[in-house]
């Protein structure tokens, strides 16, 4: 069996549909205004989706679309469950057993495969937390981007962007969906949510914890696993969707991050980074619709 | 009032259903040897379970593959514990495959990695790997010193309780995916293929794995 795979080399059954990032990013449903998924009811009546406001949208169970936003953020994270299954997995393989930057420790390959427990359990929870909320496998697309992160060949960079940048964006996640659960009324959402939270807590803090322990004397390494996690962090902030901020759709959780081996100036990079992706996206989205008004006005005066 | 009992009444060191024996069929050095061979065949097969996840289409395979990783794992972490209390106090000299075929072995047991090879990868591990696992791990408990080998008689103990999980998980996954002769046909070539290769082996620790002894064939040869 060949070391290290790519995306394109991941099995699924015939039900699982690809995308890739650049089509994720341009699903309607995913960008502010009315039909977008999971906008709140006063949100969209407010601005009439004029906003500009990119992302998710607050998720509140009144929102029109909440159980839709709620069904696919669920298959959203099935399908990065079995991702992340995939690339522990890859982990306990594609290295062999040494101190060197291209060796993994003993240590890390057991914290790898216990890795794999957990996720193989996750993605038994979340296919049956999809069929309780009422959708099923292959109605939403797959976006291979966590397993992509799982590719690098430095296992360190593996551990920053897996471990740190997405498995920490899981535990913002699961509280989000945990907090939904509890508002929505739905104790089993709420049950699970919380179990799997625990989960992602232990991993990240393996993450946190083997990149100390292996750059202890290499601090250009380290950079380099915190510039590529600060990247990563960056493109799953969802557009700044995911930040620190009171009314984002997904909340930076500070007290679960702290446990996992953040610290707090860790977590206030992610939220300055989250803030930059934010300004990004709606500075995008306002030259989008200025570009379309101009168009319109042109053509106006040709007629 | 009753009469208290007497705390200093005299009791037998081993209580009468206590049947615990000192002979052992191993050394102290015989047995690390054996746990060396223990840890580096659970390394190895918890390592291509985990790389084999991504390659196996079949969601519930995917997630049994998983959740068995861990299992050998945490497998190998036990036999790896157990070598400094065997006076080898650098675990990794005896992390050691039995012999040259036992290499090969697993060489072989890890080839497969299309993803239209499931049925190939599952029936190595689980038809051939894990019944010799069982094989040598019953032998070994069987026959080691029950009173002074205790750990090791422990670890086997929670090591077989997972293996025979598996086993059984593994053959009924086996099972569902046969579904007419030519699947027969191809887990059969493949679970004779690598038996071949363990016979050469011995077992997972070598010849006398599960403690195949010369018996004289005639009363004379004794003599």
């Amino acid at each position: 069996m060949k070391r290290h795979l790519t995306v394109d080399d991941l099995a699924r059954d015939r039900r699982f549909v690809r995308i890739n990032m650049e089509e994720r990013m341009s699903d309607p449903r995913n960008v502010g205004g009315p039909g977008a998924y999971g906008r709140d009811a006063a949100e969209q009546a407010d601005d009439g989706g004029r906003s500009g406001r990119r992302g998710l949208g607050r998720m509140v169970p009144d929102a029109p679309n909440a159980p839709d936003a709620a069904r696919s953020l669920m298959h959203g994270i099935f399908v990065g469950e079995i991702q992340a299954l995939e690339g522990a997995g890859r982990t306990c393989y594609d290295f062999d057993l040494g101190d060197n930057p291209d060796q993994v420790p003993y240590g890390l390959k057991l914290d790898m495969a216990r890795q794999c427990w957990d996720e193989a359990r996750h993605c038994e929870i979340s296919v049956k937390l999809t069929e309780w909320m009422g959708t099923e496998i292959g109605e939403f697309a797959e976006s291979p981007f966590l397993f992509q992160a799982a590719c690098n060949p430095d296992a360190l960079l593996r551990l920053a962007g897996v471990n740190r940048a997405l498995e920490g964006l899981a535990i913002d996640v699961f509280n989000t969906m945990r907090d939904f659960g509890d508002k929505a009324g739905d104790p089993v959402l709420e049950f699970c949510e919380d179990w799997m939270l625990a989960d992602e807590v232990t991993h990240v803090k393996m993450g946190s914890d083997w990149l100390r322990k292996l750059t202890v004397n290499d601090p250009e390494r380290r950079a380099r696993a915190l510039e590529f996690q600060s990247v990563v962090d960056k493109l799953f902030s969802l557009g700044g969707g995911r930040s620190d901020e009171e009314d984002s759709p997904i909340r930076l959780a500070r007290r679960f991050r702290q446990m996992a081996g953040f610290t707090d100036q860790e977590i206030d990079e992610i939220a300055e980074v989250s803030r930059q992706a934010r300004d990004e996206a709606e500075n995008r989205v306002a030259a989008r619709r200025a570009a379309m008004a101009a168009a319109g006005s042109s053509s106006g005066s040709a007629q | 009032m009753p009469a208290m009992p007497d705390p200093k009444k005299p009791r037998p060191p081993f209580a009468p259903w206590d049947r615990r024996e000192l002979p052992g069929a191993f050394s102290v050095e015989e047995t690390a040897r054996r746990v060396g061979n223990y840890k580096w065949v659970e390394m190895r097969l918890f390592e291509a379970l985990g790389g084999w996840v991504a390659t196996v289409p079949e969601l519930d395979v995917k997630m049994r593959l998983g959740t068995h990783c861990y299992k050998h794992a945490w497998h190998s972490e036990l036999w790896h514990k157990r070598l400094p209390e065997l006076r080898e106090m650098n675990p990794d000299r005896l992390t050691l495959p039995a012999n040259d075929a036992m290499v090969e072995f697993m060489e072989a047991l890890t080839a497969p990695e299309g993803e239209d090879k499931t049925l190939e990868k599952l029936v190595g591990v689980y038809r051939v790997l894990i019944p010799h696992k069982i094989a040598a791990y019953t032998y070994h408990l069987n026959n080691t010193s029950t009173i002074t080998d205790a750990p090791t008689i422990r670890s086997l103990k929670l090591a077989l309780n997972d293996e025979f999980e598996d086993w059984r998980d593994g053959e009924m996954l086996i099972q569902s995916l046969i579904e007419n002769e030519e699947d027969v046909r191809r887990a059969a070539d493949r679970q004779a293929e690598l038996e071949a290769i363990m016979v050469r082996a011995g077992g997972i620790a070598g010849p006398g794995s599960i403690g195949t002894e010369e018996i004289p064939e005639t009363v004379e040869a004794k003599a």
